[in-house]
């Protein structure tokens, strides 16, 4: 018999109260895995959508919502002179409810720059020009949409025509309606504004380089901000606080784990005073009890943790099929995340474990032959 | 002062000797020994009995390690179990327990019951059950191995509680009213199986019972009453 028997055997000895304990780990960490996993995917999809359309450099006004303050086009006309700049894409990138979709991504481009370069036909055609009540939407907006090439749709108060299927080479761009940036203005009443300028720089620019023309660029329009793909999204304050608040609401739910394993533990420890004091007598030193109880409140929080991955899992599939937000995000749900989740649950076993544990270390062996 | 051999006198070595022996509870408010001097030599097979609540059971902790005396002076072979400086090290090899209430563990086997003590030597899981099958044998519950307590009569409780409390080769043994819970059948085949390892194994026994036809099984008896020996005690 090893110490591992004896550690199991101590969590099986209540097996509705391990079990829930168990529930309740498990749905912090569920909660760590699902929220965790789709602040990163979402960050994820954006950051891969910008490498797809070739970018190097972003400029826009990031605020606290998920899509940049609009300002003046006019600020192109400022910045294009810049050195190292090989080709500039303006873009209104916004989230919309269109038809059935209650958040789809529509990004305005403007006519023939390189962000139309990415988007392979899958179906149908490209617009034949910027004026072109037109529209071609990502393989995955289409499915969401339930559009085919031919079909009306309806964006704010005007109906376009779906022209083309495309595919993007990024979730986000999958999942977005593209249209020409001159309509969009026009539809939605935005002449004359953009939220984003993608740039491309020449091919032997280096990393410090791009630094530098970032810096120049604010220099030059300082109520925009450009940052290069890498810091795009970690310098955003919306990212930030989606990141934050997922972190921030896992933690809770981890906290609710903590002291379900607490209680359960110090119940246990409470409950076991006797079968403690017995292996005292016969000789257990209080380390070892210690770390019984630690070991104990350690398994539990391993098994917590592992089946907390496993519906976390679960959940982010189920809230990617949800129509809200379907095809908007690709959860990250790397090894890494998930053994950090499975880690931060043996921790929570562990703390929870550490009151009971010193508990059950005070407790005196002479109370068993005076019982 | 009462002892089972005077001072000076004692022909085999001493295992425990206890001048003076005092132990309170509740603050002084209850005062369970008042003042018991004593000597315990190798291989002796003690019984101490008195009514209940006359501090036998106090006395068996104390021997055990499991409680503190409030004054005097209790030495395991030359010292001061007090100032030992591993008490479980002490409970864990130097001392066998046997209780009344066998104080099996309810979620361990018979098998495994014996190994625990055993946790606490350097012994492999697989000397560990080696030594436990083979003490299981001893007592005749070889058949019994995979039985958790909760399937075991009273008797066969005692028997595994008895092969545990040999797990680590102690040099003593305290038996704690080992029969109280038994039928007389069962009590008869305990307290064989106690004299048997008193003389097999040459181990100090120290009995506890109030019965005084078991008393009268070991080479000497403490009389107690109200925390103290009573006069003319030890009786052999």
């Amino acid at each position: 018999m090893s110490f591992l028997t004896v550690v199991v055997r101590g969590l099986m000895r209540r097996r509705v109260r391990t079990g829930l304990t168990l529930i309740g780990i498990s749905i912090g960490i569920a909660a760590v895995v699902a929220l965790v996993g789709i602040s990163r995917g979402f960050e994820k999809s954006w950051e891969v959508g910008l490498k797809a359309r070739g970018t190097d450099i972003v400029v826009s006004n990031m605020s606290t919502s998920l899509t940049p303050k609009p300002f003046s086009a006019s600020v192109l006309d400022r910045i294009s002179t810049l050195p190292h700049i090989a080709a500039t894409c303006s873009l209104f990138v916004e989230l919309m409810s269109i038809e059935n979709s209650e958040m789809m991504i529509v990004s305005a481009r403007q006519w023939n720059c390189f962000g139309w370069e990415n988007l392979k036909l899958v179906s149908g055609r490209m617009p034949h020009d910027a004026s072109e009540h037109a529209v071609v939407l990502g393989q995955t907006a289409a499915q969401v949409l339930q559009k085919n090439v031919g079909d009306p749709l309806q964006v704010e108060a005007t109906e376009l025509s779906v022209v083309g299927i495309v595919s993007g080479g990024a979730l986000v761009e999958d999942g977005s309606a593209i249209l020409s940036l001159s309509l969009f203005q026009e539809i939605t009443g935005n002449q004359g504004k953009i939220n984003v300028i993608d740039i491309r720089v020449s091919p032997a620019t280096s990393e410090k380089e791009v630094n530098a023309l970032c810096e120049q660029i604010q220099k030059t329009v300082p109520e925009v901000r450009a940052v290069s793909i890498s810091q795009h999204l970690s310098s955003s304050q919306g990212y930030r606080m989606v990141r934050a608040m997922s972190w921030g609401t896992s933690l809770l739910a981890v906290l609710v784990g903590v002291l379900g394993v607490m209680n359960t533990m110090l119940m246990t420890v409470f409950e076991r005073a006797h079968e403690i004091s017995i292996l005292l007598a016969i000789g257990w030193k209080r380390s070892r009890i210690v770390r019984m109880i630690l070991c104990e409140s350690a398994l539990l929080g391993f098994l917590g943790g592992v089946v907390g991955v496993m519906l976390g899992a679960v959940a982010v599939k189920i809230l990617q099929a949800t129509p809200a937000i379907r095809g908007l995000l690709e959860p990250d749900l790397s090894l890494g995340l998930l053994g950090i989740a499975v880690v931060i649950a043996v921790c929570v076993g562990v703390i929870s474990g550490l009151y009971p544990a010193w508990h059950s270390s005070r407790l005196t062996p002479g109370s068993v032959l005076r019982g | 002062m009462n002892s089972s051999s005077p001072v000076g006198e004692a022909a085999t070595p001493l295992v425990f000797e206890a001048v003076d022996l005092k132990k309170d509870f509740d603050d002084g408010q209850v005062q369970a020994l008042r003042g018991v001097s004593f000597r315990i030599s190798e291989n002796d097979f003690i019984a101490i009995t008195g009514p209940s609540g006359c501090g036998k059971t106090t006395l068996l902790q104390l021997l055990g390690g499991l409680d503190r005396p409030t004054a005097g002076t209790l030495r395991y072979r030359g010292n001061s179990i007090e100032d030992l400086p591993d008490l479980a090290a002490y409970r864990a090899r130097e001392i066998g327990f046997v209780f009344q209430a066998f104080h099996l563990l309810p979620t361990f086997t018979s098998f495994e019951n014996v190994q625990i003590p055993m946790f606490e030597t350097d012994r492999r899981p697989s000397q560990r059950a080696e030594r436990a099958l083979e003490l299981l044998k001893a007592v005749g519950l070889e058949h019994r191995l995979n039985h958790f307590p909760s399937k075991l009569s009273g008797g066969e409780r005692q028997r595994v509680a008895i092969a545990r409390s040999l797990a680590n080769g102690p040099s003593v043994l305290l038996a704690d009213e080992p029969t109280g819970n038994l039928d007389s059948v069962s009590a008869g085949l305990v307290l064989d199986l106690i004299a048997r390892i008193h003389q097999e194994q040459q181990m100090t026994v120290i009995l506890v019972t109030h019965d005084m036809e078991i008393a009268r099984r070991a080479s000497t008896t403490f009389l107690m009453k109200d925390g103290q020996f009573v006069d003319g005690s030890p009786q052999h």
